[in-house]
């Protein structure tokens, strides 16, 4: 098994991912390190956000990270040797309106990582964009479906259940003259 | 009203004082309910920690609204307007009638 400071991004995500399962708590990476992951660190975040879905108590949690050698600091955990930040943000694990149906795994030699799929973390940017008109997220949202395949019906309609038509279009329009 | 499943006298004002004026920062809702800025502030970061509410800064201060990404956002905001109508209409009208134009610095009053 790799050392933490030997890690990639998602050898660590998947290293912490398997430590949660086995101690039956179920955490989702999302957020930023999803895009990271998904656009093959074309976009660099470094945080690692794994979302609580069922609301474990902050103690297990502090538990298990402290057995993987992180202190908490602020809410976040840190590790001497590596830069990445983990936060544990409640659930529920949802995009907007809906909850979150499909997680994927990932297998790597330091463990499977649970994950949001790209489809769902397309969906996750573009909730950022659609409700706090951050640009950033609408690139990053573009990044992850120029390097993933993603189900852009399926957006489609998520986008119309927020109300979101219109800047759908708009993703859609950036989305075609990037491809 | 909202007590018994909110757990917290000063959650269901913060609660409701954003759901009113689309924003507010700790000072501001305690003095506008009376209530003690601590126990306010309080409220306002365990909703923020809890996905209900997020914030940002401006200058030294941090104003909190309704997380529009929540994902029960609509649904509580049913809650808290059904909860809002059963208050006196004096409450009503001093939580929903405000000055949000600005005002020039230095304008005398």
């Amino acid at each position: 098994m790799k050392i933490i400071s030997e890690m990639t991004r998602l050898e660590l995500a998947a290293f912490i991912s398997s430590a949660f399962q086995k101690s039956n708590i179920d955490i989702v990476l999302s957020g930023g390190s999803c895009v990271s992951i998904y656009s093959e660190e074309k976009y660099v975040s470094g945080d690692l956000d794994f979302v609580n879905v069922m609301f474990t108590k902050r103690d297990r949690i502090i538990t298990v990270m402290d057995s993987l050698g992180f202190e908490e600091k602020n809410r976040y955990f840190r590790h001497p040797d590596t830069n990445f930040l983990v936060e544990f943000p409640p659930g529920p694990l949802g995009v907007g309106e809906e909850p979150v149906k499909q997680i994927d795994e990932i297998k790597t030699e330091t463990g499977i990582l649970r994950i949001i799929s790209p489809t769902d973390c397309v969906k996750d940017r573009l909730a950022w964009y659609y409700y706090d008109d951050d640009t950033e997220c609408l690139h990053q949202a573009i990044l992850v479906s120029k390097c993933q395949p993603v189900d852009l019906v399926e957006i489609e309609r998520w986008s119309r259940v927020e109300d979101k038509t219109d800047l759908f279009k708009e993703f859609l329009k950036e989305f075609k003259k990037r491809f | 009203m909202l007590e018994p499943i909110l757990g917290s006298k000063n959650a269901e004002r913060v609660l409701l004082y954003l759901l009113a004026r689309q924003q507010g920062y700790t000072r501001e809702i305690a003095r506008f309910w009376g209530a003690d800025p601590d126990s306010v502030h309080k409220q306002l970061s365990r909703l923020e920690r809890g996905g209900v509410l997020d914030s940002r800064s401006a200058g030294r201060t941090r104003i909190y609204r309704f997380n529009p990404r929540y994902s029960f956002i609509k649904e509580l905001k049913a809650l808290l307007s059904k909860a809002l109508s059963f208050y006196p209409q004096n409450e009503q009208d001093r939580l929903l009638v405000f000055r949000r134009r600005p005002r020039r610095k230095d304008k005398p009053l």
